[in-house]
């Protein structure tokens, strides 16, 4: 555990200015910021029901096979609602379709399309969260109501257009178009968020030092000010990844996100929620998934801020 | 959970007693002449007979309109607004009309009504949808445009067309009027029962020629119905018997048809007793209807013929034998039990069981679902390793194109892929500018109760619907001699060997023939769809209190 506590201390918790000289070991109760956000992490069943979940669906995205060896697209309706056999341990749904090898495998694409869609999304909120935060002025008003303006269109109905605009002439199973769509509407409050770290950690004496000490503008927000404002960021993030895999469902599920051949929750609770009065196992399978996975994200992402949070740490 | 249990324990006792009420109504209820019944269709395109070609509007002019002919059970031609029609060489045809009938304002109708309103559906410039039906009267070519010089955007108008009446349209007397045709055609009779040749009266017309601009927001017909108000665009039309018809008079008082957006909303009205009929139930609610309307839920024979059609012009696809394959390896019996409930047929002939000279099985060994023998010859003929199946989304079409791409994924071992097209205009247009579609799916309805309607349009290598890029002189040449045939029969000989070219060459793979599945409320009797997925409303009654 202490080599994780330094490791943490390292990447998060660099105070150029502020930590004594290089090689000097802290005082054994004078930890850094993350490494008292793991201490009580670590102290919290939330986090572990959480990671454990994520830990799940991750592995269910990378391995399907190692949860059911069924290969999801060989359907056949002559088994159409057959109740559970073999391998199927869920039955079978309206094409003849192995439910629990499609929910199993429906994860990847979940899977992808948050992480991608998340890494735009912090790449995009990364740089303008820092430029306004850091150079305010002009500049900051001028970022500000981009964000502004982007916040204020409806992200469903953009998506709409949008996932319209950039699938007209492409074949595939559209996972590019979502993330793209989810990455250039869904950045606005994580560079607020960033905005905000970096307006405190500016006004910083570390940053002042620094300053006097010569250092460029952009070494500063990469060396000192970043590692700093990153913590909210990175729960924001964590939280946006839950929400953005909820959103991916609704785009397939309104025909507008992932198409088949890609497997996709949203995609089957779409086909099984017309046939909901025939069987309801195929609705309530990918359902279920769903749910579980946006609550293990968003729980964890509760988690972090919690241990991050001084004013509500026990 | 006490009180869960208590709803559960009453739901079952009220739903026993709602089918014992429906099952007595329908007995001893009495019936209600001046009753007026509600029934679904969509937003018409049109509400004039040259002009529409779309099930609602078609719909709503049979009851405003009688027909030359209607059909018998064996759907041959009898006469019903006329007395006969007749021809010695098929070539010039005699149309008597019967005494008697008048329009709703009171007009009476004379063979002049017949002569001016197909006149008007043919002429060029009005553009009317249904002026192709009339292309086979003597001097139709004079009344069409020359192709504008300076295509249709440039300045210069296309000159006028040289006539602006058929030459071969002659009235001998109010009451009598001949057609010539260019060329003999032995069913004409049968291709008058449509809505396109209906008559209009004159106050139609604002000037000779010149339809009046508001004419389709209340037609004036011949028919048994009279409008009852204006066309309420996406709300209703309503209409109202006509007590001076001559005809068969119908059972109920009038007719409210009501415009929906959405088939499962009506279906839903249905059950709900706000809503009277709907004529198609939705594909997904039919596992449940019977449940839900017990003998309140019917089906009926149609006209509608689904296939698969292949861009012929393809490499991939060129090949009869690769068509042959793909055909062989659908299990047709299988996604009807499964998908449709046995709401539709298989289909293993290239016309519809509704008209004469169907055969069961024209299609023969291709039509046979043999997965071995599809992917041995599959694998001789050299088919591509990946299938598209291209599909419009706005038809109730995905299940069953999922379930077909299946089996071909397993019976052929190929990767086959669906694509959804918005609309089906948009996949028409895609086939016509030879994209990459791969297969597509098309249906088709009959216009006239014919085999010819089911292979001139769609075959032909001049075809309306040829999108296949199909070409067989063969081909041509029979259903051309069909037409031309002496008698019905030898028609049908000719179309028959016409069909087995098709059986060979499979431009199209025929997979089902749909069935009208319709549900109607407690408060009518009597509903009869017929099979252009009509409702008769001359059967229809309505129960009184």
């Amino acid at each position: 555990m202490s080599d994780l506590e330094m490791a943490a201390t390292t990447e998060l918790g660099t105070h150029a200015a502020d930590t004594p000289p290089a090689g000097a070991t802290p005082p054994p109760k004078t930890r850094s910021l993350a490494a008292d956000a793991w201490y009580d992490l670590r102290r919290n069943w939330i986090f572990w029901v959480a990671a454990a979940l994520v830990v799940l669906v991750i592995l269910m995205a990378v391995v399907p096979g190692l949860f059911s060896g069924a290969d999801p697209t060989a359907c056949n309706t002559r088994r159409q609602f057959a109740g559970p056999s073999g391998g199927a341990i869920l039955g079978y749904d309206f094409q003849g379709c192995d439910v629990f090898s499609r929910t199993v495998h429906g994860a990847r694409a979940s899977v992808l399309v948050g992480l991608f869609a998340v890494l735009l999304t912090g790449v995009i909120g990364l740089v303008f969260g820092m430029l306004a935060g850091y150079f305010g002025g002009w500049l900051d008003a001028l970022l500000s109501r981009v964000v502004d303006v982007v916040l204020g269109i409806p992200l469903l109905l953009a998506a709409i257009v949008l996932s319209k605009r950039l699938a007209a002439d492409r074949q595939g199973s559209g996972i590019a178009t979502v993330v793209i769509v989810l990455g250039i509407l869904g950045w606005t409050t994580a560079a607020r968020v960033m905005r905000s770290s970096v307006l405190t950690a500016r006004s910083q004496d570390y940053v002042a030092a620094a300053r006097m000490l010569g250092a460029g503008p952009l070494r500063i927000m990469w060396r000192h000010i970043l590692p700093n404002a990153l913590a909210p960021f990175i729960v924001v993030l964590t939280i946006t990844l839950g929400t953005f895999i909820a959103t991916e469902a609704t785009l397939s599920f309104l025909n507008i996100g992932l198409r088949p051949p890609a497997i996709s929750w949203g995609i089957d609770i779409a086909t099984a929620g017309k046939h909901v009065r025939e069987a309801a196992m195929p609705l309530i399978a990918p359902s279920l998934f769903l749910t579980l996975t946006v609550l293990a994200f968003i729980m964890l992402g509760d988690a972090i801020r919690d241990a991050f949070d001084p004013k509500l740490r026990r | 959970m006490q009180v869960r249990r208590l709803i559960a324990g009453t739901v079952v006792p009220l739903a026993v007693t709602a089918g014992l009420v429906g099952c007595n109504s329908g007995d001893s209820a009495k019936v209600d002449p001046n009753g007026v019944v509600s029934i679904q269709i969509a937003e018409p395109q049109h509400m004039t007979p040259s002009n529409s070609n779309d099930a609602s509007g078609i719909q709503v002019l049979s009851a405003l309109f009688a027909p030359l002919v209607n059909y018998d059970d064996n759907f041959k031609p009898v006469p019903d607004a006329a007395t006969s029609i007749e021809s010695k060489d098929h070539k010039v045809w005699t149309i008597k009309l019967k005494d008697g009938y008048t329009f709703h304002n009171g007009e009476k109708v004379t063979s002049q009504n017949y002569i001016d309103a197909w006149n008007y559906a043919a002429y060029g410039p009005n553009a009317q949808n249904n002026g192709f039906f009339f292309s086979r009267i003597a001097g139709y070519g004079a009344t069409q445009q020359e192709s504008d010089p300076d295509g249709p955007e440039g300045p210069e108008k296309p000159p006028a067309p040289r006539a602006k009446t058929m030459s071969g349209l002659k009235k001998v007397d109010d009451l009598t009027f001949q057609v010539t045709l260019s060329q003999p055609f032995t069913e004409f009779e049968t291709i008058l029962g449509y809505s396109a040749f209906y008559p209009l009266p004159k106050a139609a017309f604002a000037s000779e020629g010149v339809l009046k601009e508001d004419f389709e927001s209340a037609p004036i017909g011949n028919g048994p119905f009279m409008m009852n108000g204006k066309w309420e665009h996406d709300a209703k039309v309503e209409v109202a018997k006509y007590d001076a018809y001559p005809g068969t008079k119908p059972k109920v008082g009038g007719v409210e048809f009501r415009i929906y957006l959405q088939p499962s909303a009506a279906y839903a009205d249905v059950l709900s007793d706000n809503l009277d009929v709907i004529p198609q139930i939705p594909t997904e609610s039919i596992p449940t209807a019977p449940d839900d309307l017990g003998d309140r839920f019917q089906r009926s024979s149609a006209s509608q013929f689904q296939f698969l059609a292949f861009p012929t012009f393809e490499q991939d696809f060129a090949n009869p034998q690769v068509r042959k394959a793909i055909s062989k390896a659908i299990d047709r019996d299988e996604i009807v039990r499964s998908v449709f409930k046995g709401s539709q047929q298989s289909a293993r002939s290239f016309v519809s069981p509704v008209v004469a000279g169907y055969r069961e099985n024209a299609c023969g060994d291709a039509c046979e679902y043999d997965p071995k023998a599809a992917k041995t010859l599959y694998d001789q003929a050299g088919g591509p390793k990946k299938i598209q199946l291209s599909y419009n989304a706005d038809g109730p079409h995905k299940d069953w194109i999922d379930a077909t791409c299946n089996q071909l994924n397993a019976n052929l071992g190929v990767q086959c892929t669906t694509v959804p097209e918005a609309k089906i205009a948009d996949l028409l247009n895609k086939v016509e500018e030879k994209q990459n579609v791969g297969i597509f799916r098309l249906g088709w309805i009959m216009d006239y109760p014919s085999m010819e309607s089911y292979l001139g349009p769609l075959y032909t290598t001049t075809g309306s619907s040829n999108y296949y890029g199909y070409s067989n002189t063969e081909f041509d040449k029979l259903v051309q001699e069909g037409s031309a045939a002496e008698t019905p029969e030898k028609s049908i000989e000719k179309y028959q060997q016409a069909e087995d070219i098709l059986a060979r060459d499979l431009p199209v793979i025929p997979l089902r023939f749909a069935q009208n599945n319709y549900g109607f409320s407690t408060r009518v009797q009597n509903v009869v769809v017929d099979l252009f997925s009509r409702i008769d409303l001359n059967q229809i009654e309505v129960l009184g209190n």
